[in-house]
């Protein structure tokens, strides 16, 4: 058996970032994936005659060109073959009922503000300031990135000179920062429209995270893989062996060996035991520490941690393939919020359960991706996350049952808000819960998003914690979309590539 | 000029302070917290794991004879950790490993053809139909060897081909041919347990009144579906009483389907997905109104035009798994999970027809010939050379990497 400078565990977004980080680096990486493919919930499934794509609606900071984002720059550098996509188009935002509204966005700054102004007359100052502190956030975020996340005691200095605002807003939730400049209700509602991709409401994201990933959106789109996410992964898959790593499918990790405080191995589901003194996990910390640590080695501050941590959300999916052209489909866009109020808070209490949730995002892949389907037919995606476990109190043999009523009531929850016909259309259907992607995972109540980015346990304590304070067994270090950016594709890429910075420190 | 055109005004009242403590907030909600057990698993995973166990260990409890078929009931081996079967969608199927004395492996999908309430539950069970002729080499092998007692490895139960409510119509033509039965049995017991909201007409097509299996179940679940559930039996070689003559044909369909919106479901082997092909499209039904099961192993490559290969050759197979490398032959008439298997390898298939994509496999080097009819590939693993050796056949000597299951 080869020797192994570093084992990851999970092909997930931020496992495959990772193990090209240390590829690239000349280290020797294997890494182990319990599903026959990787990426994780970067995936894609086929049904009839239908590629669908299991979770991309669009990845952040890409760009290109002069607007090219910090994503851009690490996919490129680790020189994956991938056809991207953009889409000019930011969002379709729509508050269905009586003072409801339905606006599309643009993804362009000026084309934003203009939109704004006339969905909501006299919005137009309080706009534009909004996205020139997002232009500054952006600046500094990008400042903060050449530094590693970790500026030394000079450019401290610098900092406080150039970004006093960044540091101003960070710990600003966003709702309050957005009142306290005045933007009108409505403009509010729009403009936090993109809440539900961060897991937490707009009464507790840092008004700094949650401005920069708009604009960011807006300067350098929202991109996708011309063949599903699917395409990203398996690129990753290609350049980690070109780079001289392993990656085995189909190996499911039982037990992480760890000694004193200090990472020895680890060991399959098969018994078989590979030695290394060092693992980055793509786990959450949750799942390590509860399932495959010795308890005795499991430090007193990561169980207060994980107890002080509420995991984030879980998503329930439906995918249809439908047998009619989607310009004959009756409704255009490619990302759609559909929302029961304006109000993300509201929003956030109401997703915790079965019977109160109504909020749900619909992607069309082939509005930015036409022929993504057979010409004549197109996919339809609806996403709903729940903010707690909706089948907590399912029993066993009552959950084909509930997943079905749950899919239905959205299907016709959307056919009566876009009125059109949906039902009469579909010739593929296939449905996640969030039991499919604990399955699929192995996360906890099929979480997908890590933990509750809230302001305490925020982007910018947990990048600044990353490197020390949450580093607690020698060898052992996580990444994914539970990591220090939070959830979400890229997130999950560059948590990859940083943990595995901070790990080649210490090999 | 100031670099950013905001007014400095609206931060008002806003420090840097609160930002440089952020990490001893974060610290102090940490040492707060209680350092209490770690929970990971919830009833999702709890649910999860019941649906989908990595492996499920079970036992033959009982064997019948049907005609030209063998019926085994399958009951959870909980010596070997299998408390319970996992619960199913009626017409699901599942894939039956078999470790041959030779050391072959082989993996095959059998439907399940019982009650689906069966699967639940301390006694919970599996019955399954094993056919004489299918594939002489599993089901031979299946009639020889188990017995009442037989320790049986299955995967979980898969397959798309289960009514949906949001996509199928609330009545349903069922057509089988032959042993395509199974999944309609099924079904019919989920409707009278209602478990499943629709009505199903089901056209059975034998070649006579004798080697129709479950005929006297069939007639028990008929009256226990109070009307939604009626059974036409339809004997192409032979004639009886209140039976159909002749074949599944477009007018057969018509007469029993009438004007309701329907869905047509059909289950049988090649031979029958060829003729009702045919029918499907003189019906004119849209593709979301007829739905086939899988469509089993391809066969001989050249039963598609567009093969150019020597169907005779046999060819070099190196096959990595993990750090080891194993050589192989292989017929360039078979699919390479045929030799793969038969070295012993533990691929797993569940579908054995290019589609569920299990035995997702590295092409390393070589000349593949895949069916476009059975290339049930992700665009992206044609872009990076990845095949599904259920549905592929060599055209040269080949490299590959695979991850088996077992
Ligand atoms: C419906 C949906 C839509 C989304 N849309 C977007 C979007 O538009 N944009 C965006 O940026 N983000 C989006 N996300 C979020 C994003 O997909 C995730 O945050 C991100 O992919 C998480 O990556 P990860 O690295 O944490 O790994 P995961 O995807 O969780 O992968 C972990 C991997 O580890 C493997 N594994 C688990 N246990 C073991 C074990 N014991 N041994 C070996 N391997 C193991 C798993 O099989 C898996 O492959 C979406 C998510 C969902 C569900």
């Amino acid at each position: 058996m080869k020797n192994y400078d570093v084992v990851v565990i999970g092909a997930g977004n931020g496992g495959l970032s990772a193990a090209a980080t240390f590829a690239k680096a000349g280290k020797k990486v294997l890494v182990l994936e319990k599903n026959n493919l990787p990426g994780g919930c970067a995936t894609s499934f086929r049904r009839g005659r239908f590629e669908f794509e299991a979770t991309l609606h669009e990845l952040c900071q890409m760009g290109k060109g002069e607007f090219q984002g910090a994503v851009r720059t690490l996919l490129d550098g680790y020189g994956l073959d991938v056809d991207w996509v953009a889409t000019e188009e930011a969002f379709r935002s729509i508050v269905y009922g009586d003072n409801g509204f339905d606006v599309t966005m643009p993804a362009d700054v000026q084309g934003f503000i203009d939109k704004m102004e006339e969905e909501v007359p006299g919005s137009r100052a309080q706009m534009t300031t909004i996205l020139e502190l997002g232009r500054m956030l952006s600046d500094g975020v990008a400042w903060l990135a050449a530094h590693n996340n970790e500026p030394g005691p000079l450019a401290k200095v610098e900092m406080m000179l150039k970004y006093k605002d960044l540091m101003k807003v960070v710990p600003q939730p966003t709702d309050d920062v957005l009142r306290k400049i005045g933007l009108p209700d409505k403009a509010r509602e729009i403009f936090e429209s993109y809440w539900d991709y961060v897991a937490a409401d707009s009464t507790k994201m840092s008004f700094a995270v949650y401005c920069f990933m708009t604009y960011t959106y807006l300067t350098q789109k929202p991109w996708m893989a011309k063949n599903r996410s699917h395409e990203v992964s398996m690129a990753y898959d290609e350049r980690i062996r070109e780079l001289g790593g392993d990656i085995w499918y189909n190996t499911e990790v039982a037990k992480i060996d760890i000694k004193d405080g200090k990472v020895k191995g680890v060991e399959l589901v098969d018994g078989k035991y590979i030695e290394c003194a060092n693992v980055m996990s793509n786990l959450m910390p949750t799942v390590v520490f509860d399932r495959m640590v010795d308890p005795a080695e499991v430090p007193e501050r990561e169980k207060k941690l994980i107890a002080a941590r509420k995991l984030g959300q879980h998503p329930f999916t439906v995918y249809l393939g439908l047998d009619i052209p989607y310009e004959e489909l009756g409704f255009k866009a490619y990302d759609t919020f559909v929302r029961s109020t304006g109000d993300t808070h509201q929003q956030f209490l109401n997703s915790a359960n079965i019977d109160t949730h109504n909020d749900y995002c619909v992607t069309i892949i082939n509005d930015a991706i036409p022929d993504a389907s057979p010409e004549g037919t197109c996919m339809v995606q609806f996403a709903k996350f729940y903010t707690d476990d909706p089948f907590e109190n399912v029993k066993y043999e009552d959950y084909f049952k509930v997943k079905d009523k749950i899919a239905m009531d959205t299907v016709e929850h959307f056919e009566k808000v876009a009125g059109i016909d949906l039902k009469n259309h579909i010739e593929e259907v296939v449905v996640a819960a969030p039991v499919t992607w604990a399955r699929y995972l192995g996360t906890p109540k099929g979480d997908v998003y890590g933990y509750e980015p809230g302001t305490w346990d925020g982007m910018f304590p947990r990048v600044q914690s990353g490197h020390k304070n949450d580093h607690t067994i020698d060898g052992l270090r996580f990444c994914g979309g539970h990591g220090t950016q939070m959830d979400g594709y890229s997130q999950a890429y560059l948590s990859g590539a940083e943990q595995a910075r901070y790990m080649m420190e210490e090999m | 000029m100031a670099k950013y055109n905001y007014d400095k005004s609206v931060l008002k009242g806003y420090g840097v302070g609160p930002f440089l403590g952020e990490v001893k907030v974060r610290e102090a909600h940490i040492a707060a917290a209680p350092a209490e057990e770690i929970q990971s698993i919830f009833n999702a995973n709890i649910i999860a794991k019941k649906l989908h166990p990595s492996i499920v260990f079970a036992k033959v409890a009982k064997v019948e004879e049907q005609p030209l078929a063998k019926i085994y009931t399958l009951v959870a081996d909980k010596e070997k950790g299998t408390e319970e079967l996992p619960y199913f969608r009626a017409g699901q199927y599942v894939s039956v490993a078999l470790f041959m004395e030779n050391g072959e492996f082989i993996s095959k999908p059998y439907t399940l053809a019982g009650n689906p309430k069966d699967a639940i539950g301390e006694n919970s069970s599996y019955r399954i139909m094993v056919k004489e002729s299918a594939n002489p080499h599993a089901s031979g092998f299946i009639h020889e060897n188990w017995k009442v007692g037989t320790e049986v490895i299955l995967g979980t139960p898969v397959g798309d081909f289960y009514h949906n409510g949001l996509r199928d119509a609330k009545k349903v033509i069922a057509a089988s041919g032959g042993s395509g039965i199974t999944p309609f049995i099924s079904m019919a017991y989920a409707i009278a347990e209602g478990i499943e909201d629709f009505e199903m007409t089901l056209l059975c097509g034998h070649k006579n009144w004798e080697e129709i299996a479950f005929r006297d179940e069939l007639d028990e679940l008929v009256k226990k579906c109070k009307g939604k559930f009626k059974v036409i039996h339809v004997l192409s070689e032979a004639e009886h009483e209140g039976c159909e003559k002749g074949f599944i044909t477009t007018d057969l369909i018509k007469k029993y389907a009438g004007n309701d919106d329907y869905s047509l479901l059909i289950c049988g082997n090649r031979a029958f997905y060829d003729h009702m092909d045919t029918v499907v499209a003189e019906l004119g039904l849209p593709r979301r109104r007829a739905r086939f099961e899988l469509r089993g192993e391809f066969g001989a490559p050249s039963n598609d035009p567009a093969y150019k290969g020597d169907e005779n050759a046999t060819y070099k197979l190196k096959v990595w798994v993990k750090d080891e490398a194993h050589d192989l032959e292989c017929n360039a008439n078979e699919p390479l999970i045929v030799a793969i298997q038969k070295a012993g390898i533990g691929l797993t298939t569940d579908c054995r027809s290019g589609i569920c994509g299990w035995c997702h496999s590295r092409l390393i080097c070589g000349n593949v010939f895949i069916p476009e009819s059975a290339d049930g590939r992700r665009e992206a693993d044609k872009k990076f050379g990845w095949i599904h050796p259920c549905a592929t056949y060599a055209l040269s000597d080949i490299e590959m990497e695979v991850f088996p299951s077992f």
